[in-house]
């Protein structure tokens, strides 16, 4: 007997975007899968419709055309989408869009009031989140005291507030340093081997591409091919490298 | 409880971040429900002292002239008296003469109740102490016991209104409040004094059967149309024109106020949902339903509005207290603190929250995600 085809985490079929106050078309028929457990990088110059494919799979646009699957079940058949997104994927913005006048515990607690835990529980568990992120003495900081790349960190523990099995990352990167895009990427890995997450990571940095274990490539909507990233210049080691040469070294 | 204390907590967090546009927003609600409340309870109160007086006499109900300006400047012929007691459903119909008098600053409408000495006893008079007046008597009258109270007088004293001098010559209770307030005449003597000769000002009616009340009044008002019977709270209107013009006023004051209660609290949620915008695209993101944000929203209005309103409140007794020891004004009413006035506060204040929090609530529930994330 043959084993049963896992399920990809991700699946889109001919899903097409099109804008029509301006008639662009953002998506353009784009058909690919993700397993469970995988981390892609979703690469493309500005434009290329990145963000736009990467919305759609947050639920956050609806598709002109085509299908998306999370875990196998087709994304039209959530009668609630709200439940979707507080449940089955958790999203980082470029800009971390925290809530200013709230402490990076609130900020993460904030996810969790659509799931009616206890108080107690959220606040334990926004708590082991915000320490899994490095940030355990930070917890009572506002985003305006915190750091680019901590508030970062505050926004990944908020994506990360229900336990979602999918993580979509929009150019989480872009508005820091290298050394803060490299702690980042590392809490990416780590997050990611720990919690058996699928990643999705939107970014137009060869660099940061790769530290995926897949680069898919857009361009003007559509996809151009797959493969593994070659960055032109490694401003960024990729975690595994690094801890590949962590082991070396000892 | 779970998270939803949490909810709570950042509805709180909200409204304390923007500490001046609350402050600013609850002062102005604070105002206009002081202004209910005070407005409420003087109407209330005017209204409750002019009820008292045609409830002082033990009766079914009540009779006066129907559409005066007050219910003091009614006059009923005695001969209509006496057509009232001719009714075969009438038991007794005792016939009064009220004239309010300036008794001193504290007392300016201290009470002069003018009637036959036969009918204090289907009035309700009680006597106490002494004796009743005589029928002919024009400086005699008996006080109503809380009256001799107040004014520490008893049997034998004597008490002046104005250019006459009364001698008291007895102490009597009606278990009325307002009627122990004040004093009995016999009925001619004070009608000649106020030459009102065969002049009443109200009748009070009892009836030999209390379930032909109502058949009773509607012959009274069939055959004497130009008065009114009064039995109820509802009923009065047909009686003192005044009152009902400051009931209307009262309803306008109220309304006004919920109009710019409403246009604060608009003002105040649309700044507040504008600059959010991004906020509220965050929230969906991570799964705020609409309902949730609409809650959210409207919560944040109700919590500023019920803090404005409490101490509107309170400002409103502090005014109702300053209203009575105006000189011009004092001893013309005494607060009475009806549920009615609390009841129209509560729902002005939930008005205004709701019709001025609506529509940004709705706007803040109705935005896409990915519209209000990107908003700057």
């Amino acid at each position: 007997m043959s084993e049963p085809a896992a399920v990809p985490a991700i699946e889109t079929r001919h899903l097409s975007k099109v804008f029509v106050e301006s008639n662009i078309r953002a998506v353009d028929d784009v058909s690919f899968q993700i397993a469970a457990g995988e981390w892609v990088a979703l690469t493309g110059p500005s434009g290329s419709g990145k963000s736009t494919l990467l919305h759609l799979l947050a639920a956050l646009d609806e598709p002109t055309s085509g299908e998306i699957f999370v875990n196998g079940r087709n994304l039209r058949s959530y009668g609630n989408l709200d439940h979707y997104r507080s449940h089955e994927v958790g999203l980082v913005f470029q800009l971390h869009n925290l809530l200013p006048n709230l402490s990076a515990l609130q900020n993460v607690q904030v996810a969790m009031v659509p799931t009616r835990v206890s108080r107690r529980e959220g606040t334990r568990r926004a708590h082991e989140l915000l320490e899994s992120v490095g940030l355990a003495a930070r917890t009572r900081l506002r985003p305006p005291e915190l750091s680019g790349g901590e508030r970062q960190r505050v926004a990944i523990a908020r994506a990360l507030a229900n336990s979602p099995s999918i993580l979509l990352a929009d150019e989480p990167t872009g508005a820091l340093d290298a050394a803060a895009a490299e702690s980042v990427m590392d809490l990416f890995d780590r997050l990611r081997r720990e919690r058996h997450l699928t990643i999705l990571l939107v970014t137009h940095d060869p660099t940061v591409a790769a530290c995926a274990d897949r680069v898919i490539h857009m361009r003007e909507g559509r996809l151009l091919g797959e493969g593994e990233a070659v960055p032109a210049a490694r401003v960024l080691i990729p975690p595994r490298e690094r801890q590949a040469a962590r082991e070396a070294g000892s | 409880m779970g998270i939803p204390v949490f909810f709570v907590q950042l509805i709180f967090e909200n409204v304390y971040t923007r500490k001046m546009r609350t402050v600013l927003t609850g002062l102005t609600i604070a105002v206009t429900i002081m202004t209910v409340v005070a407005m409420g309870i003087l109407t209330h109160s005017l209204r409750q002292t002019a009820i008292s007086i045609l409830q002082t006499g033990k009766a079914d109900f009540s009779i006066a002239e129907k559409n005066v300006s007050d219910v003091l400047n009614s006059s009923i012929d005695e001969k209509d008296l006496a057509t009232i007691q001719a009714d075969p459903g009438v038991k007794s119909a005792v016939g009064v003469l009220v004239e309010p008098v300036y008794l001193d600053a504290d007392r300016p409408f201290f009470l002069r109740i003018g009637m036959k000495p036969e009918d204090t006893e289907p009035f309700g008079v009680n006597l106490i102490a002494g004796r009743l007046f005589a029928a002919d008597a024009p400086d005699e009258l008996i006080l109503g016991y809380r009256a001799a109270r107040d004014l520490d007088k008893t049997i034998g004293d004597t008490i002046q209104f104005q250019d006459s001098v009364y001698t008291i010559v007895g102490i009597y209770s009606t278990g009325q409040v307002f009627g122990d307030a004040a004093s009995m005449l016999p009925l001619v003597p004070l009608q000649a004094q106020l030459r009102k000769p065969g002049t009443i000002t109200l009748a009070f009616v009892q009836v030999k059967d209390q379930s032909q009340i109502d058949a009773v009044r509607a012959r009274i008002e069939a055959a004497l149309p130009q008065l009114a019977t009064i039995r109820t709270e509802s009923d009065f209107g047909q009686v003192d024109r005044n009152l009902e013009l400051l009931r209307a006023a009262n309803t306008g004051v109220s309304a006004l106020a919920l109009v710019i209660g409403a246009a604060n609290v608009l003002n105040m949620m649309s700044l507040s949902v504008f600059e959010r915008t991004r906020e509220f695209g965050v929230l969906r993101s991570v799964g705020w339903s609409r309902q949730r944000i609409l809650v959210y929203v409207l919560s944040e209005a109700f919590m500023v509005t019920m803090a404005g309103a409490m101490v509107g409140v309170a400002l409103g007794f502090l005014v109702v207290q300053f209203l009575q020891d105006v000189p011009t004004l004092r001893g013309v009413f005494t607060p009475s603190y009806s549920s009615d006035v609390f009841g129209r506060t509560l729902s002005i204040t939930f008005g205004m929250a709701i019709i001025g929090a609506l529509y940004p609530a709705l706007r803040a529930a109705l935005l896409r995600p990915l519209t209000a994330i990107r908003h700057e």
